[in-house]
């Protein structure tokens, strides 16, 4: 679910700026450390793990705004190889930053005491932690889906993914609109890798093996596609599981064979609309 | 214009100064090393070890009266780079020695070109069974890391110990993670014929989420698990582990090799290292067996200004020591005398009086052994107590 985050955050982007992210995965991590500097500061007892959590997605959305708005924004409308480049540059300049401040070595963070119990289901034992991410999952899905469909915002994003000047001719503030849409999807990149942080390593690398599964799951549900980078957040957890299930050594065969499939019969994703 | 002018012919002066007599020259060491992405968890301290040595012994007056002079280059765990990187150091370093990689693929490939430039290399971390296996196995190649043979064997031994019979395992789907969790298997079932093995899960390199390798594992119902997850990906896994009640469901019936007992990796986790598993390590500050170990850690403390250094300089120290040891016994820095002299030498390193055997190159390197305990001491788990397991007796 927590895959669903960041891949939620990567699919806005591409849905609204067209740019591709290569490096949101990157805020993830660095969500991750973040979030591990809050706790070496605050600890996580008392429900501060909540606040640590928050505060290091909100210190990866401010980075992820900076970015957007004095480096970004120069590149909206150039070829797609300038922004792969660039964001690709920018992950490795701040993988290597990040490196840097932390080192090397794998940092952990504590499960906050309120949620380390597990619940017994079938002779399964479910973590409560992981409980919660199953759950945190669709509600921050429906909220998204609130926020686009029923706000004021969310109608000026869905309207600036469609034509961008013509909002702006209109007297939309349309720089703002894509700083704050920045703002929004390191927010989740950041919140996920926040979120994970109990429950993995945090170290320097994890940015590459993410973005390699959210690109995954962005592309079986449709670029851009809201719904569809839920479903293929979905699919992605289910093929793995149950090929890991059956056929323990093709189980990530089975998640990119489906990616290929998925490409060859509907090239812009399950629920995706074909690019014009 | 004029500075320039002036440091054209300074530069021209130095180049026109007659160089040193070669007893003066110092002794060229080459090392790659991974020293950054995820693997300069281990070469970054390896390379800080084998600094330590060099300074060390220059201090002392070097070896037969030269210094020696280390040279890192940052192999980026890829046995291409790797390669270059060590082209690169014998023909423009004029290295007269490698010392260095990391990683099991790194190790071989380096191999291949100190045997084309006919140069001692000397394998600080390497695990592969295959860097000296006989068809690769060439006069100028040394090794003095673990093997996956005897890193296998040694947790066979222990597990042969603990009254369980449904043993499964969980490895890395790549050579290191194939090769030690074979030598286990064989090991295992030879010296414990009642063993079986009811579940084997192969996770990709570097896989984050091992739920469903858990899960499906666990339907199993195995008495006791043998994992090779190494490093950052150790903490990972154990984490997850522990959510779902792994250890307890195993009553601690868990061995880690590939270095999961580390004092770095107990040191990381804290209060949510499974405490009661075994594991391993290369080495750890708090071993203190003998006077020559509490002084290297002592040492090692100051020069990393780390009250708790770290297990993996070890690896580096040894190497360049057993490179300055063989060149104190060849009385020269030829690579064919020093391969000569490094055969069946005998070194007092800090973990103990190492050998490099005549046949296949390969130091009896065993490793730390211990169940995990929370001592109040430290803020994190060790090992107690603590073995150094000497693979001598089942190497093959």
């Amino acid at each position: 679910m927590f895959l669903f985050l960041i891949a939620a955050g990567l699919s806005l982007i591409f849905g609204v700026l067209r740019v591709l992210n290569f490096a949101h995965g990157t805020f993830y991590m660095l969500g991750a450390y973040a979030t591990y500097q809050l706790v070496q500061w605050m600890g996580v007892s008392g429900g501060r793990f909540w606040l640590t959590a928050l505060g290091g997605a909100l210190v990866v959305a401010a980075l992820g705004g900076l970015i957007e708005r004095f480096l970004f924004r120069r590149l909206y409308g150039k070829d797609e190889l300038y922004q792969l480049l660039f964001t690709y540059a920018l992950a490795l300049i701040l993988s290597d930053a990040a490196k840097m401040l932390w080192g090397t070595q794998q940092k952990s963070v504590s499960r906050p005491p309120e949620l380390t119990g597990a619940l017994h289901v079938f002779g399964a034992i479910i973590p409560h932690y992981n409980l919660f991410i199953i759950l945190l999952g669709p509600a921050i899905a429906l909220a998204f889906w609130v926020v686009l469909q029923r706000t004021r915002v969310g109608r000026y994003i869905r309207a600036a993914a469609l034509d961008r000047e013509t909002l702006g001719a209109l007297g939309v503030n349309v720089d703002a609109l894509y700083t704050w849409v920045f703002v929004l999807a390191s927010f989740l990149g950041g919140l996920g890798g926040a979120l994970i942080s109990p429950m993995r390593a945090t170290t320097p690398g994890m940015d590459t093996e993410v973005i390699v599964e959210a690109f995954v799951v962005v592309v079986i549900g449709g670029l851009g596609s809201f719904w569809g980078t839920f479903l293929g957040a979905l699919i992605y957890g289910q093929v793995l599981s149950f090929g890991i299930l059956f056929f323990p050594r093709f189980s990530i065969f089975a998640v990119f064979a489906l990616m290929a499939a998925v490409l060859i019969v509907r090239p812009w994703g399950l629920l995706g609309r074909p690019l014009r | 214009m004029h500075r320039r002018t002036l440091l054209v012919v300074l530069l021209a002066a130095a180049l026109l100064v007659p160089p040193a007599a070669d007893a003066q020259k110092p002794i060229r060491v080459g090392m790659p090393m991974p020293l950054s992405g995820p693997p300069a968890l281990f070469g970054e301290p390896a390379t800080k070890g084998a600094m330590m040595f060099v300074e060390e012994i220059n201090a002392r007056g070097g070896v037969l009266g030269r210094k020696l002079e280390l040279i890192t280059r940052d192999s980026k765990a890829d046995a291409n780079e790797a390669v270059r990187q060590a082209r690169e150091l014998i023909l423009k370093d004029n290295v007269d020695f490698l010392v260095g990689t990391l990683t099991s693929a790194e190790g071989p490939a380096v191999s291949v070109v100190a045997k084309e430039n006919k140069i001692v290399f000397i394998a600080p971390i390497p695990k592969t069974d295959q860097l000296t296996a006989p068809d690769k196995l060439h006069p100028y190649v040394f090794r003095v890391a673990s093997t996956t043979t005897i890193e296998g064997r040694s947790a066979a031994e222990i597990v042969a110990k603990w009254p369980v019979k449904r043993v499964a395992t969980m490895s890395f789907d790549y050579a290191y993670g194939q090769d030690v969790t074979k030598a286990f298997v064989e090991h295992l079932k030879k010296i414990k014929p009642s063993v079986e093995i009811v579940d084997q899960q192969w996770p990709k390199l570097g896989e984050q989420d091992y739920n469903p390798f858990i899960n499906a594992q666990m339907a199993k119902k195995p008495e006791a698990v043998f994992s090779s997850i190494w490093g950052g990906f150790f903490v990972t896994y154990s984490k997850q582990a522990r959510a779902v009640g792994m250890f307890d469901a195993l009553k601690y019936h868990f061995i880690g090799v590939g270095e999961a007992a580390t004092p770095e990796t107990a040191k990381s986790m804290g209060a949510d290292y499974p405490v009661g598993i075994w594991g391993n390590s290369y080495d750890a500050f708090y071993w203190g067996e003998t006077q020559a170990h509490r002084s290297y850690v002592a040492r090692l403390s100051r020069y990393l200004k780390d009250e708790y250094p770290s297990s993996w300089a070890i690896q580096g120290y040894i190497g360049m020591q057993f490179l300055a040891e063989a060149i104190k016994k060849a009385e020269s820095t030829d690579s064919d005398k020093v391969a000569k002299a490094l055969l069946g030498l005998t070194v007092e390193t800090p973990v103990g009086p190492l050998t490099i055997r005549e046949k296949d190159h390969q130091a009896n390197r065993g490793q730390l052994y211990g169940k995990t305990v929370m001592d109040p001491k430290y803020p994190f788990a060790i090992m107690k107590p603590v073995t150094y397991v000497d693979p001598t007796k089942f190497m093959d």
